[in-house]
């Protein structure tokens, strides 16, 4: 695993105080939140900042840290040391109260998920697990994990499934911390929309005592579509026309989330004018509409046959497009 | 080697479920009383189950969940949230639109 030089990262001297390390994370969170910020890499950034700050912030941490010495550079090879966190007197927080520990109950589905907290191997080798400094699990009850879940807008019309590894830590006999793994399929049912959370009960952190497991929530968050734009359970789409069919009105195939249907488009219309298809939008309770905005779009004139049709209706239509400007 | 799949029945939070106060705050990593000022604030709606029993609708955990982690990171209050969320979801409104608009304007 690489080292992770946690002063660089957060952008402070070795010897900077508590109040300027809160000062010089809270600075950086503001540009790389990823709620917030439009950095390509805020994400990435923001978790780096994360654990950095988990460590700093914390006394107990940032002294076992700063045992390790200041030679080392980021992405330099690491392993922890033989004799890593003796000497130190832990404080036993609740294992609610930190981050240590997080990643070894975490869930992967491959592309498109991500768990939350999700800390490098490096801070999970000092600090999690069977680290010392991994939190006290005083209490009965698994907590709740969480975990993002990618889908497209075709599988949120649809549903789908979703195979996710799941890791679980199990203490064995000789008290050392050992990660399980074990794979589920879930089916994600038609409808889900932006933001919404899926439960799956009993799949977070395993119970320690007579209580019961956590939850596992997946965060639905669904990738933009090449066609489609979507607002919470209403779909829009751009449609090309022609000229005549704007003007004469017709009958047309347009595509949905669910297959093509024939939509009547009324005459008279205009470029930017939306038609709606009641209930072809996301399905759900009501279900949304599908937005239909119409973009004329001119035929070219690059033949004698076009120019002269455009020449005619130039004569005869007496048409003026700015008419209600000049009013 | 033959690799056992369990498969996990699902339950989506959506507009007919109400959750308790309490779950809110875990959920959401959120204390009752910036629950109780976000209600007041408008942030979400709220109904009284049973006295002293307070539900919020799952719809509103996205944007609680929001709030949450802005509170958290970036240290600001439950107001100052609130503030940016409402920021934060008219400019995705107004980027959407743009766009919208920008696709329609392509090919002028």
């Amino acid at each position: 695993m690489e080292f992770q030089d946690y002063y660089k990262i957060l952008g402070v001297e070795r010897s900077a105080t508590a109040d300027q390390i809160k000062t010089a994370y809270r600075r950086l969170a503001r540009k790389y939140h990823p709620d917030v910020s439009k950095e390509a890499n805020a994400e990435a950034r923001f978790k780096e900042m994360q654990e950095a700050y988990e460590v700093l912030r914390d006394p107990e941490k940032r002294a076992a840290y700063d045992q390790l010495g200041s030679e080392w550079k980021s992405g330099q090879s690491f392993h922890p040391p033989p004799d890593w966190g003796s000497g130190f007197e832990f404080s036993g927080r609740p294992a609610g109260a930190g981050r240590a520990g997080r990643r070894q109950a975490g869930a992967t589905a491959g592309a498109g998920t991500y768990a939350e907290e999700d800390f490098s191997d490096f801070f999970s080798s000092l600090f999690g697990g069977g680290s010392p400094f991994a939190g006290a699990r005083g209490r009965a009850g698994g907590r709740d994990h969480h975990a993002r879940i990618d889908v497209t807008l075709e599988e949120a019309y649809h549903g789908t499934s979703r195979t996710l590894e799941l890791k679980r830590p199990e203490v064995k006999p000789d008290g050392s911390v050992e990660l399980h793994s074990h794979t589920v399929r879930v089916a994600i049912p038609a409808g889900v929309t932006e933001g919404q959370l899926i439960r799956l009960a009993g799949q977070g952190e395993p119970a320690t005592g007579g209580g019961s497991a956590g939850d596992l929530y997946l965060e639905v968050h669904i990738l933009p579509d090449r066609r489609f734009t979507l607002e919470n359970r209403d779909v829009t789409l751009t449609f090309p026309v022609a000229p005549w069919e704007a003007a004469l009105g017709g009958s047309v195939t347009v595509p949905t989330l669910g297959g093509p249907v024939e939509m009547r488009i009324p005459s008279g219309a205009q470029s930017g004018q939306k038609l709606r298809l009641r209930g072809r939008g996301l399905p759900g309770q009501p279900p949304g509409d599908q937005y239909v905005q119409l973009k004329v779009v001119l035929p070219p004139a690059d033949s004698p046959q076009a120019k002269a049709l455009y020449e005619e209706m130039r004569a005869k239509l007496n048409f003026d497009p700015r008419a209600s400007e000049a009013r | 080697m033959v690799r056992v799949i369990h498969v996990l029945e699902a339950h989506v939070l959506g507009e007919s479920d109400w959750i308790g106060v309490s779950e809110i705050c875990q959920l959401c990593r959120l204390d009752l009383n910036a629950v109780l000022e976000l209600a007041a604030l408008g942030v979400m709606s709220s109904r009284e189950q049973a006295p002293g029993e307070w539900q919020v609708p799952a719809t509103a955990l996205p944007r609680l969940r929001v709030v949450g982690r802005l509170m958290r990171d970036l240290g600001v209050n439950v107001s100052g949230a609130a503030l940016a969320l409402e920021l934060l979801e008219t400019q995705r409104e107004l980027e959407l639109r743009l766009r919208h608009l920008e696709r329609l304007a392509a090919d002028y």
